[in-house]
C-alpha cells in the first residue's frame, strides 16, 4: 500500500526530459517569470478553472502570443472551448475592476480598505445581533478548499454550495448503494470500458475522461447515449436513445428486468458482494442475528448449514428461500426477492410506454450492455426531475448486477490522496490543517435540517431568509458562483436577496446576483493565482499545483479570495484572525501569499506522511511538473478485500440508509416533481451543459458564436406549431406561469414534445451588462421556469420544467 | 515529397469547440472583433450543424490544402501559394486584399481580416512556426477527443497514414477536381 521511496521517484521523475524534447522551458513558479528561455518562450502548468474538473494545462507565452494547451503528461489532461479562450476571459471589458458599494440603486468604486472596513463591521453587528448562523456562504467549485477556515472563523454551520442543482442526488445514491461521496470518487475506468452507457451525462468534463476514452473508442467501444437531447457528444459514432424526460428509471428498471429473467447477472458478485442475500422481514426492516439466535444485525439464509447466518459468514447464501426456511425465519423474505418483485413492474414493454423507447430497445441494450460487463456512468449533474435518487441508485444496482465493480473496465473507486481539509470537525471542535482549535457552531446547517442526505440544497436558504425559519439569515456571500442561473427557485431568489442585511459578490464577471449586492469584490482569475489542490476525475491518486501564469491585466484592481476573508476576519474580530496566526503583517496581499502557503505546506506535509516522501519532493515535483502521482489505481479492493462504507458493507441494493431517512429502500420509477405536457403547446423545458457553457465562459465573446441561445425544437414539433427556425416565441412556464422571450431552433438535436435551452447562459439580467454585450440577455435562464419544488431527504432540486409555446 | 494534411474524423469528435477557440488564441492574439466574413469569431475552423437529416451531424471545416487548389490558381499577385511542403499559404506582403481567392475556394475555408486588410486561412502563423518546430498545429495539439491527426501523407510511418489506412473517410467536394487533404474520418 505504502509507496516506496524509489517508486515515487519513478512516478514523478520524468518532468525535465519531457519538456525538452519539446524544446520547451519549464518556468514554473510566478517568481520565475522573468527568467523566460532565450527563444522567450515562457510555459506555466496550470489547473484549469473554467468548471469543477480541474483539468491540467499548460499556459504558453512566445514572443506575443499566449495560449494554452493540455498538459499531456497530467494525470487528468485538458482541454475543451472553454480554457481554450481563457485569455479572452482574462482581459474581458466586463471584469469586475475595483470593489463596488451599493449607495442608492447605483454602485460607486471604493478602495479596498473602505469596502473591507464596512464589510467587516456590518458583519460583526449582524453576527452580534442574529448570531453566527445567521451568516450564510456559498460557492460553486472555486476557493471551496479555502472558505471553511472563513466559515468557522465567522462561527457559521452555513457553508451551503452549489450541489442541490448539480449532484446532490447521485452523491446521495453513491452514499446509499456504494458507501462512496462526490462524483469523482467512483467512476467508469473509461480507457478499459467494454460498453458506455451515458444516462444524462455528456462528458462536457472533465476532458480527461474524454482522452481515456477515445482509447477505448479506437478499440470499437460501443456508446449509449440515454437523453432527451444529443448533446455534443452524440454528433459522433454513439447510439442516442432519445427518451421523454424524467423516464430514466423506468428504462433502468426495464433494463434490470431483462438482465435478471435471461439470466445474464453475476450471480456469484450478487451473492457475496451485495446485500441481496439479506433477510428482511414483514415490516421492510432488515431481520437482525438476535431475532434468530445468530451474531450481527444482518442475516442471511445459508444453503450450506440449511439455518440462518450471519451475511458475512454464510458460506452458500442464497438468493430465494425455500418455503420451509422462510417459516424458520418469520416469514422474512431475501432482498433479491424483493428486488425482482419491484423490477418485475417493469417487463420492456410497460418501459416502452412510459419512456418511448422501444421495447426491444431496452432489451437489445441490456443484453449488450450485460454480456459485454458493460459501465453505466454513475452521474454528475444530476439535478433535472425530482426523481433522480432513484435513476442514480438504479445505475449502481445495475452496475454491481453484472459484477462489474472496481475491476479494469468497470466502475470504479478512486485512489485517494488524502489531501486534507482546510478544517475538519474534530469532537466538540474544529481543527484547522495547522492544528489550530476552533469553536464548533452550534447551529446545525439549515438546508441539513430539511434534507439530512443532501450534499448542499442551497434553495432551502431563500425559504428561510423569507421565513425567519428555523432561524434568521440576513448576511450572505456569494463567491464564485451565479445562484440566479444556478438555483431552482428564482423568483423567491430575487425577493430574498432584496431582503438580506449584507450581500457581498465575490467573483470575476457581473453575473445577475450582483445587482442585489451591497459590495462586490473583484476576484482574480484562475491563471493569476496559485493552487494546490486533488487531481479529481482520476482513478489514481494525485495532486496538482496551479502556477500563477498572469497579473490582472491593467486597470483590473482584483484581489485573491481568501485574503478578503482574512482580512475581513482581521477588521472585525482581530482575536479569531490572530488565533490563526493572521494579523496586520498579512495586509498585503504579497505577504499574504506567504502566510496561505504555510496552510498548504501543513497539508503538503500530511500528503507526505501519507506516503512516506518528503516534503520538499513533493513539493519539487509540483514546482517542475504541476502535478504528482501518489499511487497508481489498483482494481479490485473495494468491496473484495475491503468493505464498503454502507451499513452492511456491501452493495446495497435495498439501502438501509434510505430505510432509516424513510425513503423506500428500493428504488423504483416515480412522477417527475413538475406537471407533464398535457397539450400540444405543451413541452417539457430540459435543460444541460457542454464543453461551451459555463456560467463564467458565458461573458466570452467566443460564447457569443460557440454557445448557443435558442430555444431548441424538434422539426416534427416546429412544423405542427407552424414555428420557423429562428422564429421568436413566448414560453410560459406552466407550474409558475413565468413568461418569456426566445429564439427557436429548429433541430433533430431533440426529441418530439421536449424543447432544450441550455442552462448557465441565456437570459442574463445584470445591468452591469453594457451594449457592446448586450447579446448576453438574449436566451432564457431556464430555471426562471422551474418549481422550486425539491427531492425529499436528498436534497436535489429539479431544473427541467414545462412549458407552454406561444407564436408571437 | 512532402504533403502535409490534415484529418478529422467526424466518429469521435465531440464538438468540445477547443480547436475553434485555441485556433482563435494562438493565431489571432485572442481576438474579440468578430469575423465578418462568417459571422463567426476569428479562427480558421467553422462549425457546421446538419440538423434536419435522420440523426445530428457536425462538419468542423478549414482549408483543405488542396493539392490543386483554385485560391492559388485565381490569385493575381502570387500571394497564395502551394508550398513545398504541400500546404497552401500566404505571402501577406503581396497580397492586395482582391478577395478573389475567398471566392473561388469551393469550402469558403478563407475569412478576411479586417485588422489586417487581406484574406486570412488556415494555417495561421503560431500553427506554421509550431510545425517549422516539429510539433503539431494548435487544433491537433488540443484536441481532447483524439479526433485529430496532422502530418505527412508520403510517410507512411506518419500517424495520419496509418490513421487513413486503417479508416473509412471521405473527402469534401472531392469531385470539384481540387484534390482537397482535409480527410474526414467517418469510422474504423
Amino acid at each position: 500500500m505504502e509507496l516506496q521511496r524509489r517508486e515515487f521517484l519513478k512516478l514523478v521523475g520524468t518532468a525535465a526530459v519531457v519538456s525538452s524534447a519539446f524544446g520547451v522551458v519549464h518556468v514554473a513558479s510566478a517568481s520565475q517569470q522573468a527568467a523566460a528561455s532565450p527563444s522567450g518562450e515562457r510555459v506555466v502548468s496550470v489547473m484549469c478553472g473554467a468548471c469543477g474538473a480541474g483539468c491540467g494545462l499548460l499556459f504558453v507565452e512566445r514572443g506575443g502570443r499566449r495560449y494554452l494547451l493540455p498538459n499531456l503528461e497530467h494525470p487528468q489532461p485538458g482541454m475543451c472551448g472553454r480554457p481554450a479562450s481563457a485569455l479572452q476571459m482574462w482581459s474581458h471589458p466586463l471584469r469586475l475592476k475595483k470593489p463596488l458599494k451599493k449607495v442608492g440603486d447605483k454602485f460607486v468604486e471604493v478602495d479596498w480598505d473602505t469596502a473591507l472596513n464596512e464589510i467587516a463591521a456590518k458583519l460583526k453587528e449582524v453576527v452580534e445581533r442574529y448570531g453566527p448562523e445567521s451568516v450564510v456562504i456559498t460557492r460553486h467549485d472555486v476557493h471551496s478548499w479555502f472558505l471553511p477556515l472563513f466559515q468557522y472563523l465567522v462561527g457559521t454551520p452555513n457553508l451551503i454550495g452549489h450541489e442541490g442543482t448539480c449532484h446532490s442526488a447521485s452523491t446521495a445514491a453513491r452514499a446509499a448503494v456504494l458507501g462512496a461521496g462526490g462524483p469523482p470518487i467512483v467512476d467508469p475506468d473509461y480507457e478499459n470500458v467494454s460498453y458506455l452507457v451515458l444516462v444524462g451525462r455528456n462528458l462536457d468534463a472533465a476532458m480527461g475522461l474524454v482522452r481515456r476514452l477515445a482509447a477505448a473508442r479506437g478499440r470499437g467501444v460501443k456508446i449509449v447515449v440515454v437523453d432527451p437531447r444529443a448533446p455534443n457528444i452524440a454528433f459522433g459514432s454513439v447510439e442516442w436513445v432519445p427518451i421523454i424526460p424524467g423516464t430514466d428509471a423506468a428504462f433502468l428498471m426495464a433494463m434490470a428486468y431483462v438482465i435478471i429473467n435471461e439470466g445474464l447477472y453475476d450471480a456469484d458478485f450478487v451473492k457475496r458482494y451485495t446485500n441481496a442475500p439479506m433477510l428482511i422481514k414483514p415490516d421492510g426492516t432488515p431481520l437482525g442475528g438476535k431475532e434468530v439466535g445468530v451474531e450481527g444485525d444482518y442475516v442471511a439464509w445459508d444453503a450450506a448449514d440449511n439455518a440462518p447466518a450471519p451475511l458475512d459468514k454464510a458460506k452458500d447464501p442464497v438468493l430465494m428461500l425455500s418455503e420451509e426456511a422462510r417459516q424458520r425465519v418469520g416469514g422474512a423474505r431475501t432482498v433479491w426477492e424483493l428486488f425482482v418483485e419491484r423490477v418485475s413492474k417493469y417487463p420492456p414493454d410497460v418501459a416502452a410506454k412510459i419512456t418511448d423507447v422501444p421495447a426491444d430497445t431496452i432489451v437489445r441494450i441490456a443484453r449488450e450492455f450485460a454480456t459485454a460487463r458493460g459501465v453505466i456512468e454513475d452521474g454528475w449533474y444530476a439535478a433535472k426531475n425530482g426523481n433522480d435518487f432513484d435513476t442514480y441508485r438504479l445505475i449502481l444496482i445495475l452496475n454491481a448486477l453484472v459484477g462489474n465493480i472496481d475491476k479494469r473496465g468497470g466502475l470504479c473507486f478512486q485512489e485517494s490522496a488524502g489531501f486534507p481539509n482546510v478544517c475538519d470537525p474534530a469532537g466538540p471542535d474544529v481543527v484547522t490543517v495547522t492544528g489550530v482549535k476552533l469553536p464548533a457552531p452550534k447551529a446545525k446547517r439549515l438546508d441539513k435540517l430539511l434534507y439530512p442526505l443532501n450534499t448542499s440544497t442551497f434553495d432551502a436558504v431563500y425559504e428561510a431568509i423569507l421565513t425567519g425559519q428555523p432561524y434568521p439569515v440576513k448576511a450572505l456571500f456569494i463567491v464564485g458562483t451565479s445562484p440566479l442561473q444556478r438555483d431552482a427557485r428564482y423568483q423567491m431568489a430575487v425577493e430574498a436577496l432584496k431582503k438580506l442585511e449584507l450581500v457581498v459578490a465575490i467573483d470575476i464577471f457581473p453575473h445577475d446576483h450582483v445587482d442585489y449586492a451591497h459590495y462586490v469584490l473583484p476576484d482574480l482569475m484562475y491563471l493569476e493565482r496559485e493552487e494546490v489542490a486533488t487531481v479529481r476525475w482520476t482513478l489514481h491518486a494525485a495532486i496538482q499545483k496551479s502556477h500563477k501564469a498572469l497579473d490582472p491585466p491593467p486597470g483590473v484592481d482584483a484581489r485573491h479570495a481568501p485574503w478578503m476573508f482574512m482580512e475581513i476576519v482581521r477588521r472585525a474580530w482581530r482575536d479569531r484572525a490572530k488565533a490563526v496566526g493572521y494579523d496586520e503583517r498579512y495586509a498585503d496581499p504579497h505577504k499574504f501569499e506567504e502566510w496561505e502557503r504555510q496552510l498548504v505546506e501543513a497539508a503538503l506535509k500530511k500528503v507526505a506522511d501519507r506516503f512516506k516522501v518528503s516534503v520538499d519532493d513533493l513539493k519539487k515535483a509540483l514546482e517542475e511538473k504541476g502535478f504528482v502521482v501518489l499511487k497508481r489505481k489498483s482494481y479490485g479492493v473495494r468491496p473484495y478485500k475491503t468493505k464498503l462504507g454502507t451499513p452492511t458493507g456491501r452493495v446495497e441494493i435495498y439501502s438501509i440508509t434510505a430505510l432509516k431517512n424513510k425513503l423506500d429502500p428500493l428504488p423504483d420509477y416515480r412522477e417527475p416533481l413538475y406537471t407533464r405536457p398535457k397539450a400540444p403547446d405543451e413541452f417539457y423545458l430540459v435543460n444541460g451543459k457542454d464543453n461551451v457553457v459555463s456560467s463564467h465562459f458565458a461573458f466570452t465573446p467566443n460564447a457569443k458564436y460557440l454557445g448557443d441561445r435558442t430555444v431548441w425544437m424538434n422539426p416534427k414539433d416546429a412544423e405542427r406549431l407552424g414555428v420557423r427556425d429562428g422564429d421568436e416565441v413566448e414560453l410560459e412556464g406552466i407550474d409558475n406561469g413565468f413568461k418569456a422571450r426566445a429564439r427557436v431552433r429548429v433541430t433533430n438535436r431533440v426529441r418530439e414534445g421536449v424543447l432544450f435551452a441550455h442552462a448557465f447562459l441565456g437570459g442574463r439580467r445584470s445591468s452591469l451588462i453594457t451594449e457592446r454585450f448586450a447579446y448576453l440577455r438574449e436566451g432564457v435562464n431556464p430555471q426562471w421556469f422551474t418549481t422550486g419544488k425539491i427531492e425529499p431527504v436528498v436534497g436535489s432540486a429539479p431544473t427541467n420544467s414545462t412549458v407552454r409555446v406561444r407564436r408571437l | 515529397m512532402t504533403r502535409l494534411a490534415h484529418l478529422w474524423d467526424q466518429s469521435r469528435c465531440i464538438a468540445c469547440g477547443a480547436c475553434i477557440a485555441a485556433c482563435n488564441a494562438a493565431n489571432y492574439g485572442s481576438s474579440t472583433s468578430p469575423n465578418v466574413s462568417w459571422n463567426w469569431l476569428r479562427t480558421n475552423i467553422r462549425r457546421i450543424e446538419l440538423s434536419n437529416g435522420p440523426r445530428p451531424m457536425l462538419y468542423l471545416l478549414q482549408c483543405q490544402h488542396c493539392e490543386n487548389p483554385p485560391c492559388v490558381t485565381v490569385c493575381p499577385t502570387g500571394a497564395s501559394y502551394k508550398d513545398r511542403d504541400g500546404l497552401v499559404k500566404m505571402n501577406y506582403d503581396l497580397c492586395i486584399g482582391c478577395r478573389y481567392c475567398m471566392v473561388a475556394c469551393p469550402y469558403d475555408a478563407r475569412w478576411f481580416n479586417e485588422s489586417m486588410w487581406t484574406p486570412v486561412k488556415c494555417m495561421g502563423e503560431e500553427c506554421q512556426a509550431r510545425i517549422a518546430k516539429g510539433e503539431q498545429p494548435v487544433c491537433v495539439a488540443v484536441c481532447p477527443a483524439g479526433a485529430r491527426d496532422f502530418g505527412d501523407l508520403d510517410d507512411p510511418s506518419s500517424s495520419i497514414s496509418r490513421r487513413l489506412a486503417n479508416s473509412r473517410y471521405v473527402k469534401l467536394l472531392d469531385n470539384m477536381g481540387t484534390k482537397p487533404k482535409y480527410f474526414v474520418v467517418v469510422g474504423p
